[in-house]
């Protein structure tokens, strides 16, 4: 990783070391009882080890910190951060000293410096110190370039660099399936993998909507005061593992007209992730922006705005339809209800429901009433546009969980 | 009373490697063909065979003038009262304590004394040694309580019932084991000291071998407790292999006591504390899963004759439950660990239901020692269970449930719980934890380690939320009301790296190693030593011999030289 550029003997030496988070020391205790051979030895050498816990000798993750050993992994949207040193390693002062600090990567090149002035001085055996910060933004190759000018004291002007080469690999693997429910509404289902080497701890994971829809999150389960996650207790992610969000999309109600006339590609929103690892070591990322094909919806969309989940058997219920319009030409509409073996309408067949023009909606109450058990579809509507003489079946537009309210024949 | 052991000085040549003498039958010495075997002959072999006697266990004997025939191991011993509330003390003579781990090598001063005042010595609470024998036996059976598995049952029955032919047993029931390697590879700090420090250097490195101490158990204990760990191993090697269980020997058939146990288990455990978990792994395989029939009392109805129960230390069991976590395989020591508790738990509820540990008949009057085994069973599982298992839930579950069993250490298992929801990256819970951890510490008045706990947990809690500063303030709190506390000295010299401030960082750790090695000279301060020492310079080589040094005149063999990076 280390390249190292001048062949001149320097001065000065630059050193550079990444800070990850420090590691807790561990312990590998062993128990012996009084009776046993080691009698109590193993448990007063614990006893007397300054890194075990006082009172929990047995206790294996200790409170002892270790600086980082290596330099480890770096992932997308993780923060890089950097000691960086400057030592005199002669027996003079140097002085004018510039240190830089950029990182190239492919498509760019910034400056890391916390300070961009020169140190006028610097003595033998002393140092100059910097930590540099930066969320990593983007994968591949990262060069870390440290140049150093300097003045010896016969005047001499100096300059070296140093390279430091990683890679940032991906984090997280997001995958999006979109489901069209019968109403306007969408829902997304999120499935995040991490495929880093060590668990994740996922802090948040939001998805932020696009103008036109306004998002319900369904991932908390609310008790009385405080809302617990859907995955319980499993609150990180191991490696290589697995997990499902879901979104509700519903679009705000200046948009509802339009939403109802949407065709092809629609932007829905993107989703922002925040997780954490070992002490806090923090990675963001967003995807871009979620695209969800519109369905083919014809000339005439039916879509429900209101239905109940579950009737009793045999008592009429409400629903309300919404009657969209998609089409270019106005359309004068007849309502038909067909029967079927489980659902019987009530109302009045084969009435005119008035003209339609194109984009426009109407709202559309119905009755009926289900004769069987059992989760039921609705079906039977027919619209028929007296315009072109075409007929449109709606069936299955809705699902109802029919139920008996009795519990013996007799009540 | 410490443990006190004695070097045998140049006078006293070293004892070649014993032979395991487990106690004899009465009958080889009350036999009718004379008196060529008297009877003082039984009770030398009793407490002069430098191998615990089985009813006393931890009888040492004294040095006598040996008879030419015996071996004899030097006096000094160690008898832990809180355990055996029957068993009276001993009168032991005592060495004046170890000075330091490679420290003065002491003369031999055990007094020597006749036999019988020994015995008496022991025995002393009663006047009749076998009633005395008779009631010793009833702690060992509470010790030595284990339920064997059926195949194993029935074997043993055949033995009791005298219709066992060891000819025709399975050579898959029963227990070879042997060394499966010769000799540790010595001292690496030394082979360090001869690389950069020179041979004059590294000759005046003093530090006791297996042959440098007496080959005893009491020699081994010396080994153990001045941390030189690989001589311990190496010395736990020749007695075994005087037992009959050397290199080579594993595969043949053997038998098996209570000190050739214990011997393994020393081994083995050091072998773990080193970290040579594969080397451990072998020589642990032909013991199988610890229940073989000729590990329990049962199996020798001549040797030990009425007792029962399994040879095999329950910390033995324990550690080879734990051995699969550090070979990759937590699973596997998750099982064993339950089957184990399992064992336990039954054996509890016989107990509690007045029967003996066995399900059979008795009368029990003391406490239940089961429970306490449980407990440490399951103190193990919770050092299992953490961040190697990598199974969070259950190790937090698992340490929320030991503190039903440990409630005084309370405040230590809730903020390691804490720590491992810190090093997941749920930095909330932790913080709840913390806050537990802190309404405890408000309702006890007792000050500075509470303090301490709560102030070392806001610490940690600042780290997670990349506020260096603040974790340096609090560790610098605890200094204040404990000014030698090690990890807080360690910890605040991290926090001032990560504030760019490598020099004062490097002084402060620097100073602490000098000043005071015994603490500082460990583990994990000198690899955060060596790493800023290469981070400040490219002649870092120079400040890790110094180190180098600084180890070589205090550490044992078994200092993880890794530290020092200089290789």
């Amino acid at each position: 990783m280390d390249v190292n550029q001048a062949k001149q003997e320097h001065l000065l030496a630059l050193k550079v070391m990444r800070l990850t988070k420090p590691t807790l020391f561990t312990n590998m205790p062993v128990t012996s009882e009084d009776r046993d051979l080691p009698g109590d030895l193993f448990s007063m050498l614990m006893k007397s080890d300054p890194s075990t816990i006082k009172g929990a000798e047995m206790v294996m993750l200790g409170e002892m910190l270790t600086l980082p050993q290596n330099f480890g992994n770096i992932f997308l949207g993780e923060t890089f951060s950097s000691y960086i040193s400057v030592h005199n390693d002669s027996n003079q002062v140097v002085k004018d000293i510039l240190v830089k600090a950029d990182l190239q990567t492919s498509s760019q090149r910034l400056n890391l410096s916390t300070s961009n002035s020169s140190v006028s001085e610097l003595k033998p055996e002393c140092c100059i110190d910097d930590v540099i910060h930066h969320e990593v933004k983007e994968i591949g190759t990262h060069i870390l370039v440290c140049a150093v000018s300097y003045t010896t004291q016969s005047g001499e002007k100096l300059y070296f660099r140093k390279f430091f080469k990683f890679q940032v690999l991906k984090p997280l693997d997001v995958k999006t399936k979109f489901y069209n429910a019968e109403t306007d509404e969408v829902f997304l289902e999120a499935q995040i993998q991490n495929i880093t080497t060590s668990p994740m701890f996922m802090e948040k994971v939001s998805l932020e909507p696009s103008l036109m829809y306004s998002v319900t999150e369904l991932n908390m389960v609310t008790s009385e005061e405080e809302g617990e996650s859907t995955f319980g207790k499993m609150s990180y992610l191991q490696p290589m593992d697995t997990r499902q969000y879901l979104y509700c999309l519903k679009p705000k109600a200046e948009f509802a007209e339009k939403a109802g006339v949407i065709k092809g590609v629609t932007v829905i929103g993107k989703l922002d992730i925040v997780w954490k690892t070992n002490l806090g070591e923090r990675g963001r990322l967003q995807t871009s922006q979620l695209q969800r094909m519109a369905p083919g919806y014809g000339d005439i969309r039916l879509t429900l705005e209101s239905v109940p989940d579950t009737v009793n058997l045999e008592e009429p219920f409400d629903i309300t339809c919404k009657i969209t319009n998609c089409s270019e030409r106005t359309m004068d509409l007849v309502l038909e209800m067909c029967n079927t073996r489980s659902v019987h309408w009530c109302g009045v067949s084969g009435r005119q429901l008035g003209k339609l023009s194109p984009s426009a909606s109407m709202s559309l109450p119905l009755k009926l009433l289900t004769s069987a058990q059992g989760l039921q579809s609705v079906s039977g509507l027919r619209l028929t546009d007296t315009f072109l003489k075409r007929t449109y079946e709606y069936d299955d537009i809705a699902q109802v969980c029919v139920v008996c309210p009795f519990l013996s024949p007799e009540s | 009373f410490t443990d006190s052991p004695v070097l045998t000085g140049a006078s006293n040549p070293i004892q070649s490697p014993l032979v395991c003498q487990p106690s004899p039958s009465l009958s080889k010495f009350f036999a009718d063909n004379g008196s060529t075997n008297p009877a003082s002959d039984f009770f030398d072999s009793f407490t002069t065979s430098s191998f615990i006697s089985v009813s006393n266990p931890n009888a040492e004997s004294p040095t006598v003038a040996a008879p030419p025939e015996r071996q004899l191991s030097s006096s000094g011993t160690t008898m832990p009262n809180q355990t055996h509330q029957d068993v009276t003390t001993p009168i032991f003579f005592g060495a004046p304590p170890m000075e330091g781990p490679t420290g003065a090598s002491q003369p031999g001063l055990a007094e020597a004394t006749p036999p019988f005042s020994k015995l008496q010595a022991v025995f002393s609470g009663s006047d009749d040694p076998f009633a005395t024998a008779l009631s010793m036996s009833e702690v060992d059976r509470r010790y030595d309580a284990w339920l064997p598995s059926e195949e194993t049952r029935k074997v043993l029955i055949s033995v009791a019932t005298q219709q066992f032919n060891p000819m025709h047993v399975d050579k898959e029931c029963i227990t070879m084991p042997g060394l499966k390697f010769d000799n540790l590879q010595g001292d690496a700090v030394k082979d360090l000291m001869l690389r950069f420090l020179g041979d004059q250097a590294a000759a005046k490195r003093q530090v006791l071998t297996a042959s440098s101490v007496e080959q005893s158990f009491l020699g081994l204990k010396q080994l153990i407790s001045t941390k030189n760990w690989r001589a311990a191993v190496d010395l736990t090697g020749r007695l075994l292999t005087a037992h009959g269980q050397g290199y080579g020997k594993s595969g043949q058939p053997t038998s098996h006591t209570t000190d050739s146990l214990q011997l393994w288990f020393v081994r083995l455990a050091l072998l773990t504390k080193l970290s040579l978990f594969q080397n451990a792994e072998l020589e642990f395989e032909p013991f199988g899963n610890l229940d073989q029939p000729d590990l329990y009392y049962e199996y020798y109805p001549v040797i030990y004759p009425g007792r029962r129960g399994s040879m095999v230390p329950f910390s033995m069991r324990v550690l080879h439950a734990e051995m699969t976590q550090y070979l990759g395989r937590p699973q596997e020591s998750l099982d064993r660990l339950h089957s184990m508790r399992s064992v336990c738990q039954k054996i509890l509820d016989n107990l509690e239901e007045g029967l003996a540990e066995d399900g059979s008949m008795m009368n029990l009057t003391q406490e239940n020692r089961q429970e306490v085994s449980i407990c440490e069973l399951w103190s193990c599982v919770c050092t299992l269970v953490s961040s190697i298992a990598q199974d969070f839930v259950l190790a937090v579950a698992t340490y929320q449930s030991l503190v039903q069993y440990e409630p005084e250490q309370t405040v230590q298992l809730l903020s390691a719980i804490g720590r491992i929801f810190l090093q997941i990256g749920d930095i909330k819970t932790a913080e709840k934890h913390f806050l537990d951890v802190e309404k405890i510490c408000q309702t006890k008045a007792d000050g500075q380690p509470l303090h301490t706990a709560v102030m070392m947990n806001r610490a940690f809690l600042y780290l997670s939320q990349n506020n260096y500063a603040e974790a340096h303030t609090c560790f610098t709190n605890i200094l204040k009301c404990d000014p030698k506390n090690p990890v807080a000295n360690n910890n605040a010299a991290v926090c001032l790296l990560y504030l760019g401030r490598l020099k004062e960082s490097l002084r402060q750790l620097e100073s602490l190693v000098q000043q005071d090695p015994a603490l500082y000279l460990h583990e994990s301060v000198l690899f955060n030593l060596t790493t800023m020492y290469e981070l400040e310079s490219s002649r870092s080589t120079q400040k890790k011999q110094a180190l180098l040094e600084a180890v070589a005149c205090r550490e044992g063999d078994s200092f993880n030289t890794q530290c020092l990076k200089l290789v």
